[in-house]
């Protein structure tokens, strides 16, 4: 009896074995099939950078950039505008794949490039209507750090640039989970939009409770962060910070253009009125008469 | 291909026909691509250099097609031409931007750098709003409103794919961190919210006062207006209390001080300025003089006058217009000599 109790429990033992062998085999598998895609991370690392001669609302643009993205890294400011091949050595330096480089020209010019190192592509895009987040009218606020959500409207679909300023934009602001400084939480949004031609970047925080009914229902709404700007494409090239166009904008005017139409208007306004003058005078002078010898002072000189 | 040849030669027919007929004015296409610019140089171009740089750029232009459409490599070639173009045009004609828009090698470059596909939404958290922005770009309001929505949309949609992938999305309200903006920053924003709904709660105060002080006189016309209605209350209450207290009266001392009480209770609202009165009668003039003082009769009234020069009588009785009531002092009481005195203390 005892014998054939310990053969039964032998048996089952080994049943359970196997059993535990065969899940342990099963759970591996799974494990290895789900683990493989775990490991294509989205793994991205951003530059940021200046060149010489921003101005103080440029530089507070990139510091709040720099806290509102936690896997930037930011460099100091570049020494020359014409030495643009050294970023991608500088960004492999810093183990960055990606490049925000913002370029002021003039003191009062900003473009920016993003771009992909060290293989490209890059746009250059020209940064206009810049306002900070250390405005007073901007009244929301957002963990530092926490990873926002990006949103594309349809018209970044509806052209190869959009599609190609879309995907390295999700690059550069999205937020990788395994940022070192990234929170667990969302409450925030960046949001782009193509409007005009040019892409207009808002950041707005997530409320999920109205303030002034906290016990209400939870409706979500937005209260705007800052920053916000616009950019406006000028071209994109093949490589990192060098390469071949593959895409310029036709309707892009540079700003320094649009200043010299400006003072060429003035100008000319000026030079037509000088050119009336002198006409003018011209004229009084030919019209006036000759000397009449019988002219009163000569009679009774 | 042979649209942008047919788009281009008549274009460049259109040129030439302009260059002969007119001369000055600006080529059509030019002048939809750059717009301002091209009209001012366009208007001191000459005639001949124009119709040229015409038939050129149609030439250039041909070219150019046939490369863009050829393969994504000879993009060098193409930004040589453009710089050829640039110095060939340079003085006469404005050069013309080529617009590029090689598709083939956005594409190809978009999908070297995709991410990959199956990477779940938690690795990126991009939603695309389904529609396109459509409104006025300077039409600041709506333009605002529009990105609002479109960021709107998004969030929901955001939380609804969090909820799917069971990814934390709210922020428990026990987890606090480091903000964005520092709490300093905030107050300073607090404030200035409070601020400026106390600058409006002013403003509409003020306009309040102002429309008040047109309406003045109609607004003294009611007060007026409303004293009377006071007065014929209080007399109606009294009549009421006479009226009451009728029986009361016939049988006198019972109770006249429950009708003193009565009275006062019914004149209560009003306050009685004619019992206070100023008590008394009045002092006369020269009790008041005589109390507090009087400044006297100036300074004028110590020099001579015509009467008293002449008075030689008068000097004996001290000065006529003296100081007040002293002049009269005289006679008897006179100040006795010097040598009187000394023999009167050398006396006592």
């Amino acid at each position: 009896m005892a014998s054939v109790l310990k053969a039964q429990k032998s048996n089952a033992h080994k049943a359970h074995v196997v059993g535990k062998g065969k899940r342990k085999a099963d759970d591996m598998d799974v494990d290895e099939t789900e683990i493989q895609p775990k490991k294509k991370r989205n793994k991205q690392r951003v530059l940021l950078l200046s060149s010489r001669g921003i101005t103080h609302r440029m530089r507070h643009l990139m510091n709040d950039l720099e806290a509102l993205l936690p896997h930037v890294k930011k460099d100091s400011k570049l020494d020359s505008k014409s030495q643009l091949h050294l970023l991608p050595e500088l960004a492999d330096l810093n183990n960055c794949n990606n490049t925000l480089y913002f370029e002021a020209r003039r003191h009062e010019d900003l473009y920016l490039w993003a771009a992909k190192t060290p293989n490209g592509p890059s746009i250059k895009m020209h940064v206009q209507n810049v306002h900070t987040m250390d405005e007073l009218k901007m009244t929301g606020n957002c963990l530092k750090g926490s990873r926002g959500i990006l949103s594309f409207d349809k018209a970044f679909e509806d052209t190869e640039w959009g599609r190609l300023t879309k995907e390295l934009f999700t690059h550069i602001f999205g937020v990788p989970p395994q940022a070192r400084r990234a929170k667990p939480f969302i409450d925030h949004i960046l949001s782009f939009s193509i409007l005009d031609n040019k892409i207009w970047f808002r950041n707005f925080q997530i409320m999920e409770k109205d303030p002034l009914q906290p016990n209400g229902p939870p409706q979500t709404s937005l209260v705007e962060i800052g920053p916000r700007f616009v950019l406006t494409p000028i071209r994109i090239f093949e490589g990192a910070f060098h390469g071949a166009t593959v895409y310029s904008n036709p309707e892009f005017i540079t700003p320094t253009a649009v200043r010299r139409l400006e003072r060429q208007e003035k100008g000319m306004k000026y030079g037509a009125r000088k050119d009336a003058e002198e006409e003018s005078s011209k004229r009084k002078e030919a019209r006036k008469r000759d000397e009449d010898v019988l002219a009163v002072s000569k009679v009774f000189a | 291909m042979e649209r942008i040849m047919e788009l281009l030669g008549e274009e460049g027919l259109d040129d030439f026909d302009r260059a002969q007929l007119v001369g000055l004015a600006g080529d059509d296409d030019e002048e939809e691509d750059d717009g301002e610019e091209d009209e001012e140089e366009a208007g001191l171009g000459e005639e001949a250099i124009s119709g040229e740089s015409g038939s050129e750029e149609e030439e250039e232009d041909a070219e150019e097609g046939d490369e863009e459409e050829e393969e994504e490599n000879d993009e060098d070639v193409v930004a040589l031409d453009e710089l050829e173009d640039a110095e060939l045009d340079a003085d006469a004609v404005p050069q013309q931007k080529v617009e590029i828009d090689d598709k083939i090698a956005l594409e190809r470059i978009r999908e070297s750098i995709q991410l990959d596909p199956s990477l779940s939404w938690t690795e990126t958290l991009v939603v695309s709003y389904p529609e396109t922005i459509e409104v006025d770009v300077d039409d600041d309001l709506n333009r605002e409103l529009a990105f609002y929505k479109q960021a709107l949309h998004s969030a929901n949609a955001a939380r609804a794919l969090a909820a799917k992938h069971s990814f934390p999305f709210t922020r428990p309200n026990d987890y606090f961190a480091e903000m964005v903006k520092s709490d300093a920053h905030m107050e300073r924003i607090r404030q200035r919210l409070l601020d400026e709904g106390a600058g409006i709660k002013r403003s509409e105060e003020k306009r309040r006062e102002r429309e008040g002080k047109k309406f003045g006189k109609q607004v003294q016309q009611e007060k007026l207006k409303e004293r009377q209605q006071s007065k014929k209350d209080m007399e109606d209450r009294l009549k009421n209390l006479k009226r009451k207290r009728k029986g009361a009266l016939d049988n006198a001392e019972a109770d006249a001080d429950g009708f003193d009480v009565a009275v006062e209770d019914a004149i209560a609202d009003r306050p009685s300025k004619q019992s206070r009165g100023r008590g008394g009668k009045k002092v006369s003039r020269e009790g008041r003089d005589h109390k507090f003082g009087f400044g006297g009769n100036g300074r004028r009234s110590k020099q001579n006058t015509k009467a008293s020069t002449d008075d030689f009588e008068g000097r004996r009785g001290g000065f006529k217009g003296g100081r007040g009531g002293r002049g009269g002092k005289s006679g008897g009481t006179k100040r006795p000599g010097k040598s009187k005195r000394v023999a009167n203390r050398s006396k006592s």
